[in-house]
């Protein structure tokens, strides 16, 4: 609230209704959310699901077929280069000068968000530091792993202490350790007052370091709340898993079977994965297995999964997220 | 301009820490300048050898200098004997004897020269007629002065021999003489040839970049769209620049050779750094690979190049050929290092020729800049 009883936009990013359509593929239609001051802020979303052409559009890249977007109160269609000072963006390729050492990488990128002399010299120091790179700063980008590489392009949108960092799957390809290091990173850049927004194909990821998270299939936001109001919309139910044999070939005799127990959204078959959704899955677990051995199918394996982002995105898109 | 800066010396730091770049651009023009320059170098100091055996007389001395004038052969002055010693080695493909009594001789319609050969071969059937129009330059020189005043002979042809010689008429108009610039366009020739080849593909590093994520990078940063193609465009501006530098003043250094008058050789040759720069832009916003660009650049440049003079004289191909050529860039370059190099300095070929050059640069830096995709 301000001192005249206004409320405040604390919003630092709005988007509204946002399109894009590449001819006459519409990948991206009519997307709405809005990410808080300091807010770390999850969109997960399968292969060709439209996140990263959100992306592209929120920093600038593509201008949109309609829909608004807005940083801070910037809108960035009409003036995208006053908004990109405040957004650092951690693109999903490795978007640095290969044959450069780390160094000089860093200083091109600062001096491209306005920074200049020891103001950029500091600041490639403390971003050397945050990434864990500061002695092997000089040596040349191509030398480095897979995972080093994706360090120093975190450090790169970060150089100009940004209001919001958007990272597009900054994790894909690297070893464990490094991705560690750099979910430790995120983590510690929004305790220090950092806007998140953080695309992922790992679910885990996403729940270790979003307080809020937005579902996106199809071009299409399907879902976003928090994990816990996510959870609600599978009535917090695990998720069952069994594994039949090769004589289960007919579907609608087994789903038929388990009538019942569970209702027909709640309930998937596809190439011999039978999944079900139900708060207390050890009280039917012999039930299931009994009907659906009667019809001729056995079951092969079971698993039963507590329900988290992965049981989730499962109920509310059909597929896995890694599909 | 400050980020525009940081791009042009990232870009020039880039391309010479390229190997590859740094032989395209420099080893390999050099190399090619070296064998054919040092090639036509030699050839001009091997020019066959005529001996002249130059007599007491009053006009012997003017006579050797107007004989002298013909630069496709290497005159020399000898004893009546080393002449003949010469001939009849082979060393010299004959001898001139300007005998003392020249004056005498026109008098009683006697031949003006003794030459001494010991056959007639073909560079003696190619050197006769020059010789029958030295004598018969002489002859005439002599008649009109005797109309006159028979004393004003010796001045006569004494002018004659400053100001005009035989068969050098294209000379006359020149303001200053060049006998080098043909081995200079050749240098030329190679440095604007192999720099298509370098900036092209410098150029199509912006396909690269876009595959690599730079130019996204670089796009979604707060630099401006002009700011980033001009810090491209400056720096592929320069790194032509430095190629024909360092070129010219190699060949300089190894060939003694110079580059007619800089006020008017920079601002052509800036032109024409240009005119390539442009060039590989439009590669860049015509192809989607950098594997479609290095085909067609490849195509492009080696057939516009051969077409456009740049490996030999364009004078030399049919009518027809040379209509085509104006249709390329390469000849209009051409055309204006020739005047500028060879010192004639003819403003209107050389504004003709500039203002092609920067219509060939607006067509190409339309078609590049609208190429490129900034998303």
């Amino acid at each position: 609230m301000t001192k005249n009883g206004e409320v405040m936009n604390v919003n630092m990013l709005t988007v509204q209704d946002l399109r894009k359509s590449f001819g006459q593929f519409e990948a991206v239609k009519g997307v709405s959310f809005s990410v808080e001051k300091g807010e770390s802020f999850g969109l997960l979303g399968p292969n060709g699901a439209g996140k990263s052409t959100t992306i592209n559009m929120i920093t600038g890249l593509y201008p949109p077929t309609a829909g608004t977007i807005q940083v801070k109160d910037i809108d960035v269609i009409k003036n995208a280069k006053q908004a990109q000072k405040w957004i650092g963006v951690v693109p999903q390729e490795i978007a640095l000068y290969q044959e450069m050492s780390a160094r000089e990488n860093l200083k091109f990128w600062g001096r491209m968000y306005n920074l200049s002399g020891k103001a950029l010299e500091k600041s490639i120091d403390e971003v050397l530091e945050i990434i864990g790179l500061t002695d092997r700063s000089k040596d040349k980008v191509e030398t480095f792993s897979g995972g080093m590489k994706r360090r120093v392009n975190i450090g790169a949108a970060i150089l100009h202490r940004p209001d919001m960092l958007i990272m597009d799957e900054p994790t894909v390809g690297i070893d464990p350790q490094s991705r560690n290091h750099i979910l430790e990173t995120v983590k510690r850049l929004n305790s220090e007052g950092m806007t998140i927004i953080y695309t992922s194909h790992y679910m885990e990821e996403v729940e270790y370091l979003c307080e809020r998270i937005g579902i996106i299939d199809h071009g299409e936001l399907i879902a976003s709340g928090t994990l816990k109001e996510l959870r609600e919309t599978i009535g917090d139910r695990s998720r069952i898993n069994l594994t039949l044999d090769s004589n289960a070939t007919d579907t609608g005799k087994i789903t038929a079977a388990l009538e019942g127990l569970f209702l027909e959204k709640d309930l998937q078959l596809q190439d011999y994965l039978l999944t079900a959704f139900h708060k207390e899955p050890q009280s039917v677990l012999s039930e299931i297995i009994q009907r659906v051995t009667k019809t001729g199918a056995r079951v092969s394996s079971v698993d039963i999964v507590e329900p988290n982002l992965e049981s989730i995105f499962l109920h509310l898109t059909g597929r896995s997220l890694r599909d | 301009m400050r980020k525009t800066w940081t791009i042009l010396t990232l870009h020039l730091k880039k391309f010479f820490k390229s190997p590859g770049a740094i032989v395209l651009m420099f080893v390999m023009p050099a190399l090619f300048s070296y064998i054919f320059g040092g090639m036509t170098v030699k050839s001009q100091e091997t020019k066959p050898l005529v001996n002249v055996v130059v007599g007491q007389g009053e006009f012997s001395t003017e006579v050797y200098k107007l004989l002298k004038k013909n630069n496709q052969y290497n005159w020399k002055k000898a004893t009546l004997q080393q002449a003949k010693n010469n001939v009849f080695e082979q060393d010299a493909i004959a001898a001139i004897v300007i005998p003392d009594d020249l004056g005498q001789r026109i008098t009683e319609q006697k031949p003006l020269f003794d030459v001494v050969i010991q056959r007639k071969t073909e560079q003696y059937y190619a050197l006769n007629p020059y010789i029958q129009g030295a004598a018969g330059l002489i002859l005439r020189s002599y008649h009109t002065a005797a109309l006159s005043e028979p004393a004003a002979f010796p001045k006569l042809l004494e002018a004659v021999t400053v100001n005009k010689g035989i068969e050098i008429e294209k000379q006359m108009i020149q303001k200053e003489q060049n006998d080098k610039a043909d081995i200079n366009l050749m240098f030329v020739g190679f440095a604007i040839m192999f720099m298509m080849f370098g900036l092209s593909g410098a150029a199509s590093t912006i396909l690269d970049e876009r595959i690599g994520g730079t130019w996204g990078r670089l796009m979604i940063s707060p630099a401006t769209r002009i700011q980033v193609i001009l810090g491209y465009i400056l720096s592929y501006f320069l790194v032509g620049w430095i190629q024909l530098g360092v070129l010219m003043m190699a060949m300089s250094l190894m060939f003694d050779i110079g580059w007619g008058n800089l006020a008017y050789l920079i601002p052509f040759a800036s032109l024409v750094i240009l005119m390539v720069v442009g060039f590989g832009l439009m590669i860049a916003g015509l192809v989607k690979t950098k594997q479609q660009a290095s085909a067609i650049s490849a195509v492009l440049i080696v057939s516009t190049c051969m077409l456009g003079g740049l490996y030999w004289p364009i004078e030399i191909m049919p009518d027809f050929m040379q209509t085509i050529a104006l249709g390329v860039p390469q000849s209009w370059a051409m055309g204006g290092f020739k005047e500028i190099v060879s010192g004639s300095l003819r403003m209107v070929t050389i504004w003709k020729d500039a203002g092609a050059l920067i219509g060939f640069s607006l067509v190409f830096f339309f078609l590049g800049l609208r190429g490129i995709k900034f998303e």
